[in-house]
């Protein structure tokens, strides 16, 4: 079994600003680690308390705890929320998620729902495959297909320069710059194992068995989760509101933090 | 010297970029097109003219311009130059090409492109690529085989050694105590002798299935000997160990032999303090002969004497 100080550890898990009624509890999204949410933290902290981590394979955590095969899918990342509430005996907390870890997220919440009262989804996508005319996730099999063979194929030095997915293209190179490289180096094998469960996988059911009420945060212009897949999700989850905010790119969070602490502070208050 | 002309080295030849047969392309900071050589045209069949003044987005494919954002562009922000990166563009009629990448970004925000088409290399990355999937599964394979008891799909015993090493150092570290059980069918030689050795491997694989599904999934189990289990039980305290005893018992007593239900004998230990396997099994071990002493079909913990 593994003991409660043993997942801290294993996760990273940052506690900040104990004590205050409700918690926020942020999950990071693919290819990057906790660090993507310290835009929000400092006004946030005057709020919530705050739990951070990094999943196993991501920023530093252990990663003597990876497990190929626990890491291949979705479910295993969402073991280690389970475990990281266990350990530190939380319940009814807010949960927010960037990108696919809203799913991963919601993996958990049907799992075991009294850990959340709330989830927050930042640019979430329950599946980045197109099914026409249906349900347009974004991409064509064959171009996720090469993008995870370009992780293959640039196996050298990728990982080590990865930029949160996706900035977008309009905002200024000193903030890519700033946003970017020092910060999301992460382990290229690992990386590409959370890139296919990530990108290949098909959530679109799981929607429909999420209870508890769900805020999606969307950008309107956001190449990995188009406004359509907002969209979708909002017809899918029985209780959720849709905020599209006016940014681009695909991490909001860091591009326009100020926009995102508004809405977490308004909704979760 | 009259008549012979000598060469003139100071003269610069009007050479350019069309000469050479690979991709020249710069963009400008708004990512727009602002020159190609001639290789767009004899190679990749745009028209003359058809890309300057287009977003350099036509050129790549979406999986490309994932990268170009989340890896090149900050590779060049960080080291103004990125070297040999594999990208894929499309052609002007749509196809698919391999390319490797060297780029450098100028003060302005412009960037030089030169690239190669790498297309036979690209099927040397797939075959290294496909050879290292294949050996990640045979070594994934040869280590279920190495640690598992083919009979039963329990641990065998050199991977309960191992694991349970593991599990007792971690509960040294947290302050717990763990159940060990050494669990043995009663009677299983005259099962054999009876029946016939079909069914006692049936017996085997149904005992092996149910202690699978009887124990959470922290707890270890394995086949360490013929008809010899073991069960380490992490977090577990004597009065849950002898409860949990208790009903494998009576989960046990589900598998049927000639009608009649299978009994085992259990010698159980629980260690607070630290301990090695070797001597935790010992204990379990000897409580496992008292049980059979006993008149087996029952429990007996490990007691000093």
């Amino acid at each position: 079994m593994i003991m409660s100080d043993d997942v801290l550890v294993r996760n990273n898990v940052k506690i900040i600003g104990e004590g205050k009624s409700k918690t926020l509890f942020f999950a990071h999204g693919f290819g990057c680690d906790q660090n993507m949410w310290r835009f929000l933290i400092p006004e946030l902290e005057k709020h919530f308390t705050i739990v951070l981590f990094d999943y196993v394979g991501s920023g530093a955590s252990d990663i003597s705890n990876y497990s190929k095969e626990r890491y291949g899918q979705l479910e295993g990342y969402a073991e280690d929320i389970i475990e990281i509430f266990e350990a530190l005996e939380l319940s009814n907390a807010i949960f927010v998620g960037h990108s696919v870890s809203s799913i991963i997220g919601s993996i958990a919440a049907v799992k075991k729902p009294e850990l959340f009262s709330n989830i927050i989804m930042v640019c979430p996508s329950p599946c980045f495959l197109n099914f026409p005319p249906d349900y347009m996730g974004g991409f064509e099999k064959e171009d996720l297909k090469e993008l995870l063979d370009l992780m293959d194929k640039n196996y050298i030095g990728w990982a080590n320069y990865l930029a949160p997915l996706v900035m977008g293209t309009t905002n200024s190179p000193e903030l890519i710059g700033e946003l970017s490289g020092s910060f999301c180096s992460t382990d290229p094998i690992t990386a590409k194992n959370f890139a296919e469960a990530t990108f290949l996988s098909d959530y679109r059911y799981l929607l429909k068995e999420i209870k508890q009420p769900s805020l999606i945060i969307q950008c309107d212009n956001d190449a990995l989760a188009s406004k359509s897949v907002g969209e979708f999700m909002a017809r899918e989850i029985v209780d959720n509101e849709l905020k599209v905010i006016e940014a681009d790119g695909h991490c909001p969070h860091m591009t326009h933090p100020d926009v995102i602490i508004n809405s977490i502070i308004e909704y979760a208050k | 010297m009259v008549g012979k002309k000598r060469p003139d080295f100071n003269k610069v030849d009007d050479y350019s970029l069309d000469s050479f047969f690979c991709g020249a392309l710069v963009t400008n900071s708004s990512r727009k097109i602002t020159y190609v050589n001639s290789y767009f045209t004899s190679e990749l069949l745009w028209k003359p003219g058809e890309l300057v003044g287009q977003n350099a987005d036509v050129l790549f494919t979406p999986s490309s311009k994932i990268f170009f954002q989340t890896y090149l562009v900050p590779t060049l922000l960080h080291d103004n130059v990125c070297k040999e990166m594999h990208l894929v563009i499309s052609n002007a009629q749509g196809i698919r090409i391999p390319i490797i990448v060297n780029a450098r970004i100028d003060d302005e925000g412009s960037i030089y492109w030169s690239f190669f088409n790498a297309s036979k290399q690209d099927q040397l990355y797939e075959e290294l690529l496909n050879a290292r999937k294949v050996l990640e599964e045979q070594a994934q394979q040869l280590k279920l085989l190495a640690s598992t008891d083919e009979l039963t799909g329990l641990l065998n015993r050199r991977e309960m050694e191992y694991r349970s090493d593991l599990a007792l150092n971690q509960a040294e570290r947290s302050h717990q105590t763990v159940g060990l059980l050494m669990i043995d069918i009663d009677y299983f030689k005259k099962v054999n002798d009876t029946f016939g050795h079909m069914e006692g491997d049936r017996v085997l694989r149904e005992l092996g299935q149910s202690l699978k599904t009887f124990c959470r999934k922290t707890d270890l189990v394995a086949r360490i000997g013929g008809e010899e289990f073991l069960i380490m039980l992490p977090d577990t305290d004597k009065t849950d160990t002898l409860l949990f005893c208790g009903r494998l018992h009576q989960t046990i007593s589900n598998i049927t032999i000639n009608n009649r239900p299978l009994t085992v004998s259990i010698g159980a230990s629980v260690c607070k303090e630290t301990i090695s396997f070797t001597d935790f099994y010992g204990q379990a071990d000897d409580a496992v002969y008292k049980a059979k002493e006993l008149g087996r079909n029952r429990t007996e913990f490990y007691s000093k004497h």
